[in-house]
Order: structure tokens, then C-alpha cells, then sequence
């Protein structure tokens, strides 16, 4: 089992008055290695913190999950660094480049963080944007590249150290509906490679790409279905 | 890796940001460029100086009625006692044993000509013939005046470079008659050229012997007595010695204290050094201002980075970056900025010092040493300012940051 929560709370502290907005209630999840899971829900419902939880960016306030058998809730800040960096690999709805670095420099950034060697890096790099059809563009910056160039740039970084998990959030937001169908099929291409990918989004038709799909309201899981 | 890295990251955030790490640097310049271009000043200058004092030896005093006097008060209070006279040089030969040349020198200011030239305000010396003893004086033609010419007045002069220059363009001045203070002379000798002293001509004089000096211009009240010992040892012992003879020849009461000075090289190079120690103290009070105003200027613009890059911080902190990754890819821009900073003000110190050595009289010597603390106080002052706005960035919550707009 790659993933396990159980009984996972999140409660914000909002304002002076200290008032309790509860994100998350009790949420158990389940996911397998190589599954293709979608994370669907209204705003307001809880996915995104969901989403903060299993990406190690923040911690329950209560409940446990354990990631790779490792109990990760309990982590501190540099812990949860290193296991964002080996086991987890993001993408965002607004692609989250470094403007001022090239792609080369972009994808290389996690390799830089767990101390890999120059050269090594560079090949990973090199490497990651092959898969990722952007080999002849490595040494462009982010603002001389296209939307769907760029979420291409975010996903080899993503998956250049080799993470347990493939974590993107409304990856297809900000892009044409052409442009979204060809990075959903770059991620039907990385889960057929054997990664585990989960798909954060409001919109069915995104998460119709996805084997399951684990739909949340209201800070709970309200059903969870198998599409294929 | 790390630090490689970081430089390269901070030293593309400056380039791409030229104005602002321009004035971001300024106050980091004007520190460190005061430092620099002061001290070379004042490093060029002792050197001078020191050579200059030194050329006394350092087994030489003086022994005249004023002493070094810093206030017209203490001038006129000075000009009241006894002179000396060349009866005080004698009695102090025979009486000081360690005393082993002793001469005599005075001063008068004249007017010299020759046929129908003349230069005016010419420093008239009269000095016994083993001023030679003392001097730097080196000759170019003829040769000084002699102890037989010192003890019989004999009409006799050597002249400096530029009275040469001046007053025989085309010919030897050698054998030659002048007129000193309305007087004639007869050239013996002429001075090889000297240079400048912080701008003052040091060719502009003539020596006579001080028995022809004290009967044709009278006054003895600038006379010095000069003592030469064998030994520099034996300095302080001389010292006593001579005082012992001019307390007694000039009845100073036991508790009184001397009416007299004795000077050493080490005098002159104290006094010397209160000058500059004030000009120094103001270097640094002026850089330190500059440095502080300096430093905050980073820290606020660091301050600035630091939101500005608010996104960036968050997702390095997403793809794996620790906290202490973030503070010292912070720290190490700030510290980067501030030695480039210093960099710059290293230079152009340097080119302040060269400048004002090359059009004023003031020399100046760029030490290896200023250099070093330039590049200290740069790295000092990065490391401190730099330290706040990377503690602030380390403690960034990633996910508000990747939320900020």
C-alpha cells in the first residue's frame, strides 16, 4: 500500500477570534502502487487540503498517514522536505517555474536539493524532458515557452528524482482544451510507464481520465468508484 | 554544491537587475571606498614622512629654545627665554661625552641676487661645517663650506637646486658672487636637486657658515644645536647628559623644568601622528555611517527579494528545499551583493588615492592590508544585515507561498 490515512482531520484557526473551520473530517483513503486515482470535488470541499496532506506540505491535526509504510504525519519541517523531495513529485495548476531559470535549471532544481553531482544531474534533466518531448527546448526560459510547454517542464520535474507519487493539482486549468487533452495523455503515458498518479480536480472531465475516482465534500469522502 | 550554486543564483539576480543592485550598493561603496582611499593616503604620507625623519637618523637630536609649540600662546611664551649661543654648542662638546658631533644650525628668511635677478624669501641657513654630519644634502658641483671658512666668517655659500636654477640658467654657478640679504657671497657649492615636501620646495636655500650667519643677521633666536651620538644606545644617556649642561649654564631652578627642548626623530614622528590620527578617526566614524546606512539598505532590499520571491520560496520548499537551504541561498546573496559592493569600493578608493596623489602634493600607497579589511568589512556586513530576511524566508510556510498571488 502506497498510501494510508486514517481518520485524517485538518482544522484552520481563522482570524482574531480564533474560529474553527474544519477542512477535513476523518477522511480514510486507501491507494495502491500504479493506481490512477482522480481527487473530485466542489470548492470549498476539502481536496486541496486533501491534497496538501498527501503531498507532505503540511500535517493532519489529527489522524495518521503513512506513505511508502512510513508514518509521515508526525514529521517535522526538514523531514517532510526530504520526503517531499524523494517521494513526491508536484504539479501545479499554474506550472510554478523558476521565471528567471531555464528548463534545464527548472527540472534540475530537486536533484540540486538532495545534493546530486553536477554532471548527474544535468543528464537526469536532460533525461526527464526526453520523456517529456522537450528535449530540443532545454535551454528556453519559462516566458519564451507555451502553456502546455511549460505543465511539460513541470512534469519532468516532477518526475526526474523518481517519486513514489505523481501529485497534480487542476494540472489543465490554465490551458486550452487541446493543449489540457495532450498533457492528460502525457499522464496516461507516465501511469502506463508504472507511476502512481492522482489527479486533483473540480471538473468530470478531467477525472474521467482516471482509473478511480475518490469524490469529497464537506471535508469527507462521499463515494469512491472505480471507472475501469 | 551548495555554495557554488547559491553564488550563481545570487550573482544572476543582480546582473538581471542592474539599477536597483546599483543603488541597493552604494552606501556598501562609500564605505569601503573612505577606507581605502583614506588609509592609502595617509600609508603613502608616513611613508613619506618617515623616510624623510628617518634621514635625521635615528642618532641625531636637536636642542633649541621652542620645542615644538602648538598654541601662539605657548609661541611667545617660547620666544621670551634665553637664545642659545654657539658658546652653549661648545660648552656642551666639551661637557657631554657621549656627545659625539655636535653643530649648530639657525634660520633667516633674505632675498638673494645675482647681477640684476633676485629671488625673494630664500631660507638663509647658518650651520657649523659638520652639518654634513646630519644633512641630506648631497652636492651636484663644488663642495661646503668649511670649518676654517666657519671659524674665520669667511663669505662662503652653497646653494640649493632651484637658487641654481634660477639665478645661472646657462652657466656654473660655481666661484660665482651673490648677494645674500644685501651681502656678497661666493659660491662653493651647489646642492643636488631634492623635490618637494607636501608641496613645499626643498631647493630654495642657501648655507653659510653660522659664525658669518650670527655676525651679518644677527638674531640667534632660531638657533638649534644638533647632537650626533655613536651609538644609538647611548640616545637617552646623551639626552641627560645635555641637559644636565644647559640647566646649569642657563641657571634653571631644580624644580623647574627644562626652558629648553630636545627633539628627536621620535618627536617629530609623534607629532605627526596626532595629525593623522584625527584624520583617521574621521575615516572611520564617516565609513562606519556609510557602512550602517549601507548595511540596512541591503537588508530592506534583501527584505524586498524576499517577497518578491515569495512563490519561488514555495516551491523550493515543494521539490524538497530545508530550511536551512533557504537561508543560505539568502545569505549568500546578500553577502554576495555586499562584496561586490565592496568590490567596486575597493576600486575606486584606489582610484581616489592614485587621483588626489597624482594632483595634489599628498602621496598615497594602496596597502595589501586595506584591501583585506575592505573585503572583511563587505563580508561583515552582508553576513549581518543578510541574516534577517533569510531567517524570514527559511520560515516561510510553503503552501502560503504557493498560494500568493
Amino acid at each position: 500500500m502506497l498510501i494510508k490515512t486514517e481518520n485524517l482531520w485538518k482544522v484552520y484557526e481563522i482570524g482574531n477570534e480564533k474560529v474553527q473551520v474544519q477542512a477535513l473530517r476523518g477522511v480514510d483513503l486507501e491507494v495502491k502502487k500504479g493506481e490512477y486515482l482522480a481527487i473530485m470535488g466542489p470548492s470549498g470541499s476539502g481536496k486541496s487540503t486533501l491534497m496538501n496532506l498527501i503531498g507532505c506540505l503540511d500535517t493532519p491535526t489529527q489522524g495518521e498517514y503513512y506513505l511508502n509504510s512510513r508514518l509521515v504525519s508526525q514529521m517535522n519541517d526538514d523531514e517532510l522536505a526530504y520526503i517531499r523531495n524523494k517521494e513526491i513529485g508536484f504539479v501545479f495548476q499554474t506550472f510554478n517555474l523558476l521565471p528567471r531559470a531555464t528548463a534545464l535549471h527548472n527540472v534540475e532544481l530537486p536533484l540540486i536539493y538532495n545534493g546530486t553531482e553536477s554532471k548527474e544531474r544535468l543528464e537526469k534533466a536532460r533525461k526527464a524532458l526526453k520523456m517529456v518531448d522537450l528535449e530540443d527546448r532545454v535551454t528556453h526560459k519559462p516566458n519564451e515557452l507555451s502553456g502546455g510547454e511549460r505543465q511539460r517542464v513541470a512534469i519532468a520535474r516532477a518526475i526526474v528524482n523518481n517519486p513514489s507519487l505523481i501529485l497534480a493539482d487542476e494540472p489543465t486549468g490554465n490551458l486550452d482544451t487541446v493543449t489540457g487533452a495532450d498533457i492528460m495523455k502525457l499522464f496516461d503515458r507516465l501511469h502506463t510507464d508504472g507511476n502512481t498518479v492522482i489527479i486533483v480536480t473540480h471538473e468530470s472531465d478531467i477525472a474521467k481520465y482516471a482509473d478511480r475516482v475518490v469524490h469529497i465534500r464537506d471535508g469527507m469522502i462521499e463515494k469512491d468508484e472505480r471507472l475501469k | 554544491m551548495q555554495f557554488l550554486e547559491s553564488v550563481g543564483m545570487a550573482l544572476r539576480s543582480l546582473i538581471s537587475n542592474k539599477l536597483r543592485s546599483i543603488l541597493t550598493l552604494i552606501g556598501v561603496i562609500i564605505g569601503v571606498m573612505t577606507v581605502i582611499a583614506v588609509v592609502s593616503i595617509i600609508a603613502g604620507m608616513n611613508r613619506y614622512v618617515a623616510d624623510q625623519i628617518n634621514a635625521l637618523g635615528s642618532s641625531t637630536f636637536f636642542v633649541n629654545k621652542f620645542g615644538i609649540t602648538m598654541s601662539e600662546e605657548d609661541y611667545l611664551k617660547a620666544l621670551k627665554r634665553k637664545d642659545f649661543a654657539l658658546q652653549d654648542m661648545e660648552a656642551i662638546k666639551e661637557r657631554c661625552p657621549l656627545c659625539w658631533k655636535v653643530g649648530a644650525r639657525a634660520v633667516a628668511f633674505k632675498k638673494v641676487k645675482y647681477r640684476e635677478k633676485y629671488v625673494s624669501d630664500i631660507a638663509i641657513a647658518g650651520a657649523t661645517a659638520n652639518i654634513t654630519e646630519i644633512s641630506d644634502i648631497n652636492l651636484s658641483s663644488g663642495r661646503y663650506p668649511s670649518e676654517f671658512e666657519n671659524e674665520h666668517n669667511r663669505r662662503v655659500v652653497l646653494i640649493g637646486w632651484e637658487i641654481a636654477d634660477n639665478l645661472f640658467p646657462n652657466q656654473d654657478p660655481l666661484d660665482k658672487d651673490i648677494k645674500i640679504g644685501g651681502h656678497y657671497f661666493r659660491i662653493v657649492g651647489v646642492a643636488k636637486k631634492r623635490g618637494t615636501f607636501i608641496g613645499q620646495s626643498q631647493d630654495n636655500f642657501v648655507l653659510i657658515p653660522i659664525t658669518t650667519f650670527n655676525k651679518l643677521f644677527g638674531t640667534k633666536r632660531f638657533m638649534s644645536i644638533f647632537v650626533k651620538v655613536e651609538n644609538f644606545d647611548s640616545m637617552q644617556e646623551a639626552q641627560d647628559q645635555v641637559r644636565l649642561v644647559l640647566r646649569a649654564r642657563r641657571n634653571v631652578p631644580y624644580d623647574k623644568p627644562d626652558d629648553f627642548a630636545i627633539m628627536t626623530s621620535d618627536t617629530f614622528m609623534d607629532l605627526y601622528r596626532t595629525f593623522t590620527s584625527t584624520a583617521f578617526l574621521v575615516m572611520i566614524g564617516v565609513s562606519s555611517i556609510a557602512l550602517v546606512v549601507g548595511g540596512i539598505v541591503i537588508m530592506n532590499i534583501m527584505l524586498v527579494s524576499v517577497t518578491e520571491r515569495t512563490r519561488e520560496i514555495g516551491i523550493r520548499k515543494a521539490v524538497g528545499a530545508k530550511k536551512k537551504n533557504i537561508l543560505w541561498q539568502f545569505l549568500v546573496e546578500a553577502v554576495t551583493l555586499a562584496l561586490v559592493g565592496g568590490l567596486i569600493g575597493i576600486i575606486l578608493g584606489g582610484i581616489i588615492a592614485k587621483v588626489v596623489a597624482a594632483f595634489t602634493p599628498l602621496p598615497a600607497s594602496i596597502e595589501a592590508w586595506s584591501v583585506i579589511t575592505g573585503v572583511i568589512i563587505a563580508t561583515s556586513v552582508g553576513l549581518f544585515f543578510g541574516i534577517f530576511p533569510a531567517m524570514k524566508a527559511a520560515k516561510l510556510d510553503p503552501i502560503a507561498c504557493l498560494r500568493y498571488e
